[in-house]
Parts: C-alpha cells; sequence; structure tokens
C-alpha cells in the first residue's frame, strides 16, 4: 500500500524534519506512528497525503509514485485517503450532515447517494441524532466522529490519522480508537500518528518509532514479539 | 458525452459562489455599490460621448456641400445637366441641385434684409450658378466629407466647394478629446473597480480559508476552490453594472426635462439619447469582466493543491 524508500524532509535553513526514511506497509494493515513530539510523525502523514513534497527519495501510495505526481494530480490521491486531525477540522458555520457530505460533494456524488451514505455512516458512529447540529454544540468527541465520518464517508483504501485522540479524555478517545479500529477491520489501511501509551498498549499493532525524523524501530504486532529491527533491516 | 460528476461539482461550486453573498450580505452589498457607483460616473461618461458622436453623425443631415461653377446667368441648360449629371455620378452625392444666378441673388437680397437697398446700384448680377448637394447618410463624417469636396473641387466646371468643413472638424475634435479623456478614466476606474472588487474576494478568501484547506484536503482541485470565487467576482460586477444602468436610466427620465435645454449648447438641438440593448449589455458585460478580472488578480497568489 506505501512505500517509502530514504526519503528526506529537509526544510529551508537546513533542518531535517525526517531523514532517510524506508519503510513498507502492506495494504490492509493496522500501524502506530510514534515517538515523542517533533518526532516528524505529523511530517510523515503530511507526505503520504502529498501536503509536502520530500527533499530526497521516493514513495509510493497505491503503486504510485507520488514525489513524481504532478500538482493537478494531488486532489484525486487524495480522495483515496481518509485524513482525521487532532484538532478536528471542522467548519463551524455547517452542519454535521453539510460537513461530512463535503468529501462526497467534491468527488461529483449524486445528492440522493450523499444523504443515503452520510446518514447510514453517522448512525453508525452514533451521531443520527445530530445530523443538523453545529460542530460547536457536539462534545469533542462527537466532533472526532464528526471528522472520521468525513474522512471514511468515500471508503477510502487507506486512512491517517494524526493524534485524533490528542484532545480528548481516555474513555472518548478509547471510543474513538475503536471507530478507526472498525475501520481497519472493514478493509481499510490504517495509519496512526500518536505518543499516547495508553491506546499503544490496548491497542496491539505494528509501531514504527520516529526519533528526530529517523525510523529508530519497526516493531511487529504481537507484543511478546517485540523485534526491533535496525534500519538497514528496513531497507532491505 | 457530458461528464455528470463535472456538472454535479459545477453546481456545487455556483451554490459555493452564491455562499459569499449569504453569508457576508454587508461585505457584498458594500462591494457591488462601491462598483455601482464608479460604474455609474463611466457610464455617464459613456452616455455623453455616445450622444456628442450621434450629433456628429446627425448633423451632415442638415449640412449642404455647395459646388459654385462657372455657368453664369447665360448659361444653357443642357451645359447646367451636364454638369449636373457629373456631380451626381460622384460616390456619396444623395441629391442635388441647382441654383440659378438670379435665384442666389433673390436669396442674398433675402439674408440681407433691410440692407438689400446696396444691391440696388448693381448693373449685372455677379452670382454664379451653382450645385447644393446632399451627402449621404453613410458618407457623413469628416473624413469622407473632406474626400467628398476634394472630388466635386475636381469637376471640370466647378470652382470653388464649402460645406462648413471648420465647424464639423472642430466638433469632431472636441469629440475625440472626449473620447480619449474617456478612455483615460475608463482606464482609472477599470483599475479602480478591479481593487475593489479584489479586496472583497480577499476578504471571502480569509473568510474561507479553513473551508479551502479542508476542500483540499479531501481532494478538491484547483478549480473547484477557486471558481465559486470567480463566480462571486462576476456576480458582484454584473450586480454592479446593472444597479449603475437602473440608475443611470432613473437619473436620465428625471434629469432630462430639467436639463434638457441647458444641454442644448453641447448636442445641439436633438434631445440626449438613452443607451440602446447593445451598449447597456456592453456595460454589464464591464461589469462581469471587471468582476471577474479582480477575483483573478485576488487568487493570483494562492497556490494549488499543497
Amino acid at each position: 500500500m506505501i512505500q517509502m524508500y530514504h526519503v528526506d524532509l529537509r526544510y529551508t535553513g537546513g533542518t531535517y524534519g525526517l531523514r532517510d526514511i524506508s519503510l513498507t506497509l502492506e495494504r490492509g494493515e493496522f500501524v502506530f506512528l510514534t515517538g515523542s513530539s517533533g518526532a516528524g510523525k505529523t511530517s510523515l502523514l503530511r507526505l503520504l497525503f502529498g501536503a509536502e513534497q520530500p527533499s530526497a527519495g521516493q514513495i509510493l501510495v497505491s503503486g504510485r509514485n507520488i514525489t513524481r505526481m504532478k500538482a493537478a494530480q494531488v486532489p484525486a490521491l487524495r480522495r483515496q485517503i481518509g485524513v482525521i486531525f487532532q484538532d478536528f477540522k471542522l467548519l463551524p458555520e455547517r452542519t454535521v450532515f453539510e460537513n461530512v457530505a463535503i468529501a462526497l460533494e467534491i468527488a461529483g456524488t449524486a445528492k440522493r447517494e450523499i444523504r443515503t451514505r452520510v446518514w447510514s455512516l453517522l448512525k453508525r458512529l452514533g451521531l443520527g441524532h445530530r445530523i443538523d447540529h453545529r460542530p460547536r454544540t457536539l462534545s469533542g468527541g462527537e466532533q472526532q466522529r464528526v471528522a472520521i465520518a468525513r474522512a471514511l464517508v468515500n471508503d477510502p483504501p487507506l486512512l491517517l490519522a494524526d493524534e485524533p485522540t490528542g484532545n480528548l479524555d481516555p474513555g472518548l478517545a478509547l471510543d474513538i480508537m475503536d471507530i478507526i479500529a472498525d475501520a481497519h477491520a472493514r478493509g481499510t489501511t490504517v495509519v496512526v500518528a500518536t505518543h499516547d501509551p495508553t491506546l499503544l498498549e490496548r491497542y496491539r499493532h505494528r509501531r514504527i518509532v520516529l526519533d528526530a525524523g529517523r525510523l529508530v524501530a519497526d516493531r511487529a504486532p504481537e507484543p511478546t514479539v517485540w523485534a526491533a529491527r535496525s534500519i538497514g533491516a528496513t531497507r532491505s | 458525452m457530458i461528464d455528470i460528476r463535472a456538472v454535479r461539482r459545477l453546481a456545487v461550486c455556483v451554490r459555493s459562489g452564491l455562499r459569499g453573498a449569504r453569508e457576508r450580505p454587508l461585505v457584498f452589498a458594500l462591494s457591488v455599490a462601491t462598483m455601482a457607483a464608479g460604474l455609474l460616473v463611466l457610464g455617464t461618461y459613456m452616455l455623453i460621448a455616445a450622444n456628442l458622436r450621434g450629433v456628429l453623425e446627425r448633423v451632415g443631415a442638415d449640412l449642404k456641400l455647395v459646388a459654385f461653377t462657372s455657368l453664369g446667368a447665360a448659361a444653357a441648360p443642357d451645359e447646367v445637366e451636364a454638369l449636373g449629371a457629373r456631380l451626381r455620378a460622384l460616390s456619396g452625392v444623395a441629391e442635388l441641385r441647382y441654383v440659378r444666378p438670379d435665384e442666389a441673388m433673390e436669396r442674398l437680397r433675402g439674408d440681407l434684409g433691410e440692407d438689400a437697398a446696396v444691391l440696388d446700384g448693381m448693373t449685372q448680377n455677379p452670382l454664379p450658378g451653382s450645385f447644393e448637394l446632399v451627402v449621404a447618410v453613410e458618407r457623413r463624417a469628416p473624413a469622407e466629407l473632406r474626400a467628398l469636396a476634394a472630388a466635386v473641387a475636381g469637376v471640370p466646371g466647378v470652382t470653388e466647394v464649402r460645406f462648413g468643413e471648420a465647424w464639423v472638424e472642430g466638433y469632431a475634435r472636441v469629440v475625440r478629446m472626449v473620447e480619449i479623456l474617456g478612455a483615460g478614466l475608463g482606464v482609472f476606474l477599470v483599475i479602480v473597480l478591479g481593487a475593489i472588487v479584489a479586496s472583497t474576494v480577499r476578504l471571502s478568501l480569509h473568510a474561507r480559508a479553513d473551508e479551502i484547506q479542508i476542500q483540499r484536503l479531501v481532494g478538491a482541485g484547483g478549480l473547484f476552490v477557486r471558481l465559486p470565487f470567480y463566480l462571486e467576482g462576476a456576480l458582484q460586477g454584473g450586480l454592479a453594472a446593472l444597479a449603475a444602468l437602473l440608475l443611470l436610466r432613473a437619473l436620465y427620465a428625471l434629469g432630462m426635462p430639467l436639463l434638457g435645454d441647458a444641454l442644448g449648447w453641447l448636442v445641439g438641438s436633438q434631445a440626449l439619447v438613452f443607451f440602446g440593448p447593445a451598449e447597456a449589455a456592453g456595460l454589464v458585460t464591464l461589469g462581469v469582466l471587471l468582476g471577474l478580472g479582480g477575483a483573478l488578480m485576488s487568487l493570483f497568489s494562492l497556490e494549488d493543491h499543497r
């Protein structure tokens, strides 16, 4: 699903956001990207949905080399990727329905189909009674569920989540993670950036550990097999 | 074959473009009002310039080109007929009439009125016979008149040609000056009005920055993001031009009875004429283009896709 080969992300001024990252994510995998603040988790996610261009290296998403992609081709890539952020990124003046429908409108989906898909998804996420509400009248957990609904409504094969539970109480955080896990169970490849140890403990998935922009560990899902691999081994 | 998804996206863009007016009605209305004021000034100027041009075109109808001849009082009718035929054959001559020397003398007496007694001592009529030529409508512009006068003067038997060229050329110069000033004013107003739309669209752009970010996040292309702003600008320009046109029409209807006489010195005995459908459509198109131009200016720096 995702291949990264010796990827650097260097900012103006010469500092590195990411350095020599190589990794492979299989279709249908659930991966945690972890590491302390500033480790490069968000930068890596931004590279995957085309918000940044790497300074060096190659990135393939669904077999397409996005480093060679023209700017005009990026929107088509993004319609294949759902993205969730810590700060939800909802439009405060729009209703819950409109916030979710925007992704389908941009894809040119018919109105009737938009109504059906948004309604059924919001109902599945427990927001059926909130469909005409504005985001500011919702709790943090509900707002994040709306953001997840927007990310999933197109049935994207890849879901990227950047600290999706960072602004939520522990109980709500687990609710949100359960929804993301459910999307994974339905076949979506999931990459979650988090530094929340509770989540990492509860959900036993592959973990990619970043530190100061470098990939320092890539750990297999089983807790007993903590086979930390060297970066060199990951490359091969 | 029509791409139905593209049509649906276009419909979303149109709704989004109209949302700017709905969500920020005050800013939108102020922008339309300011543009309308500018277009009203421009429209007024265009109206005056069009009327001045109209006067120049109409004045030819009253204007007769006079060809004085070497034919005296004793000229034979077939001599007069032959010269008349040569003049009638010239391109641009619609009608002509021969004025005999004795008829010319009668006119002169009439013109002199009480002073006509000064002519009593004359034993011979010194006035030559002349032809009065009515110029075809399509040949009444100053340059055309000059060309026709030169052609008439070149006909054997014609000694002199007169057609009030000083007045026609002086008026044409005024019209040219008005048109040049109008072009300058037009350019100035186009820049100012474009900047007004650009500012309004930029405000919209800031107000909708989050929406644009989210649209891009979920896969909106550059045109999908930009089109609503182009539509908003075009809508502002079009509405402003319509408002200016209606206001100008109202001012015309109210002001003409009061100003008609005062403007007589400028446009002659003819009443001021309002824009026809073509000119009105032109002003609205100008407004729409100004709005689009302003939106283009403000979106120039907007990066695509990233």
